[in-house]
């Protein structure tokens, strides 16, 4: 690990911390398996699922907290709920009523960007623009795994680490770009990719979100106090294909969708605190109300 | 021939710059060797002494990162103002200007106003090696979402960038490269355009109307003033690809009867068949005779030795109108 920590900085999540990332975890969960639900009807022409991906999407939003601006990629749909962009404002541009269905200025969270890369850009240049308006110019930034193989991603990079920009760059390494495996795509590790350009950067497992929270509290700290930039990248598992117009059994073997889908982190997460006792069965049953509500109301508008 | 002297289209550029910079501290300068150096044809010599590194800025040597960090400042709520170095090297930033610039104010459902622009040294004439001396206003023409200005005189290369910096989308200035530095250029009529984005009548005439645009403005006027004597011929100046400004095109056509589209820029799919066909469709029953394009044939720029038989010249533009006219 490269990143160092910074003690005025919390970054072992409190009990309460853990109850609310399990909370938005399941909430997440709750809403991918409505949209998955909603194509295979046809209400939604398509959905990115990020079913595998939420410990990684809730841990580093939650440390990073809500003040800096995020430039996502299209599947940060954790980040997104938690940013307050309500799940029938999520679904709107999949079922193809706008470009963006919320307010990306009032959530700090900006449009899904369908050409690949092409955020990491407009992330530093917001970031660059911001520090000369004297305004927070702490910025943080989305990309898969795929993406990275995309010229403006390195160009971002350089970018940043010339202008030390207070860019951090989140990336969620999924092992999969659709069908091209990671060790197709790289001979390097993301993270060492970074550093070649000058950037610090740390790459952790992103199945527990505790881990997460913790790695990216210390490196949004980084990029506070150094005004440099930094990179997580978070190994997470795809449980569904790329898109719903994807079927990974054509090219995934059997075994890697059951490992994927035996390692999910929800239901890990969830058995976690509640050996902890941290969740008791009334807690799951609440959250879960909520969610059947939450779903029933993304039925009855989009069906 | 009447020739006028006048301050070049590079000086007028660099003081309108200077102008925005001094007025709106929104506005930054973003560019490839535009600072220390002041731009290879030195188009912003001086404004880094004089407004600081932050707002004049040298880029890295990467046309993408020009314009992507360009729109993310854009949505910062600044305005950029970019270079880029030849036309020949805007295609590494096309992505960019394309699926980002072009479109992120409708993304964002018209919540963030994109005041940018990029100004880009076109054309040939000056013996540029490869890649320098293309014209590639037509490519960015067909993009909705993009302005696509093309100025042939100081003048209107001061009016249209001030009217650039306000318009909330994002604007492509080309700035012909073999006009940056000269000064004696054909007179124009004085009558200035009925607004930053209309089209010029740099000529009244009552024969022909010729719609053009750019720096082979000048050689058609120069045409039009060798011509006077035997046609006395109307010269549009286009000023703006896109949006074109067809009233102005299709009124003077109404009077004349006759229309040449001339350009720099490769005939095929170009702006001179946008232009014939709105003709078509809206003035047909104007036209005496047909309708017809002079510009250079598809194929790519070629060695500057040869760039002379390549370029439409003024004895192409008389001949053309003479066969018109006949």
């Amino acid at each position: 690990m490269v990143l160092k920590s910074e003690s005025e900085c919390a970054t072992v999540p409190d009990d309460g911390t853990r109850r609310s990332m399990l909370r938005h975890m399941l909430v997440a969960r709750g809403v991918d398996e409505e949209a998955c639900q909603l194509q295979k009807h046809g209400a939604l022409d398509l959905w990115p699922s990020c079913q595998g991906q939420e410990a990684a999407q809730v841990g580093s939003a939650l440390a990073v907290g809500p003040d800096p601006t995020v430039f996502p990629s299209y599947r940060e749909h954790a980040v997104a709920l938690m940013r307050h962009v309500a799940a029938d404002e999520l679904f709107a541009q999949w079922a193809g009523r706008t470009f963006c269905g919320w307010d990306p200025f009032r959530s700090r969270f900006f449009p899904y960007t369908m050409v690949l890369a092409a955020q990491t850009l407009h992330a530093v240049g917001y970031s660059i623009g911001q520090r000369l308006q004297g305004r927070e110019d702490f910025v943080v930034v989305y990309i898969g795994d795929g993406a990275t193989s995309e010229g403006d991603m390195s160009e971002a990079m350089n970018l940043a680490a010339v202008e030390s920009a207070a860019v951090l760059f989140m990336c969620q390494n999924n092992g999969w770009a659709i069908s091209k495996p990671a060790a197709e795509q790289m001979r390097t590790s993301l993270a060492e990719r970074a550093r070649g350009f000058g950037i610090e950067s740390v790459r952790i497992h992103g199945q527990d979100p505790e881990t997460v929270f913790s790695t990216s509290s210390r490196a949004a700290a980084h990029v506070r106090t150094e005004r440099a930039p930094a990179l997580v990248e978070i190994l997470v598992d795809r449980i569904r294909g790329h898109s719903t117009a994807d079927s990974q059994e054509v090219y995934r073997s059997a075994d890697d969708i059951a490992r994927a889908r035996a390692a999910d982190p929800v239901s890990a997460y969830a058995a976690r605190l509640s050996r902890l006792g941290l969740v008791d069965p009334a807690w799951l049953d609440a959250v879960d109300a909520e969610v059947r509500e939450l779903r029933e109301r993304l039925v009855k508008e989009y069906a | 021939m009447t020739t006028v002297q006048s301050t070049s289209l590079a000086d007028r550029i660099n003081t309108t710059l200077a102008d925005l910079l001094e007025e709106d501290p929104r506005v930054l300068l973003l560019g490839e060797d535009i600072g220390r150096l002041g731009g290879v044809f030195r188009v912003t010599r001086g404004l880094r002494e004089r407004f600081g590194a932050d707002r004049v800025r040298d880029s890295l040597l990467a046309e993408s990162s020009i314009i992507g960090q360009a729109v993310g400042m854009a949505m910062s709520g600044l305005v950029p103002v970019c270079e880029i170095q030849f036309d020949g090297f805007s295609y590494p930033a096309v992505n960019q200007l394309v699926t980002q610039a072009a479109r992120i104010g409708d993304r964002c459902n018209g919540q963030v106003t994109v005041n940018l622009v990029v100004r880009i040294p076109t054309g040939g004439g000056f013996r540029g090696v490869e890649h320098h001396s293309e014209s590639n206003d037509a490519l960015f023409a067909r993009v909705p979402g993009i302005s696509v200005a093309c100025p042939s005189t100081g003048e209107d290369a001061a009016q249209i960038l001030r009217h650039a910096v306000t318009l909330g989308s994002p604007v492509v200035m080309y700035e012909p490269i073999r006009l940056y530095w000269r000064r004696d250029t054909p007179a124009r009529a004085p009558e200035p355009a009925r607004s930053p984005t209309a089209a010029r009548v740099v000529r009244r005439g009552t024969d022909l109307t010729v719609a053009t645009y750019g720096a082979i403005s000048h050689e058609v006027l120069q045409a039009a003033h060798a011509l006077s004597a035997e046609v006395d011929v109307e010269v549009v100046d286009l000023r703006w690809v896109a949006p074109l400004d067809l009233d102005t095109v299709l009124e003077s056509v109404a009077r004349t009867g006759r229309l040449l589209i001339v350009h720099e820029g490769s005939k095929d799919v170009g702006i001179g068949a946008e232009v014939a066909a709105a003709v078509a469709e809206h003035g047909f029953d104007s036209l005496r005779a047909p309708i017809r394009r002079l510009a250079p044939a598809r194929r790519g720029y070629p060695p500057a030795d040869f760039e002379a038989e390549y370029l439409i010249g003024v004895q192409d533009i008389k001949d053309e109108v003479l066969v018109m006219t006949r």
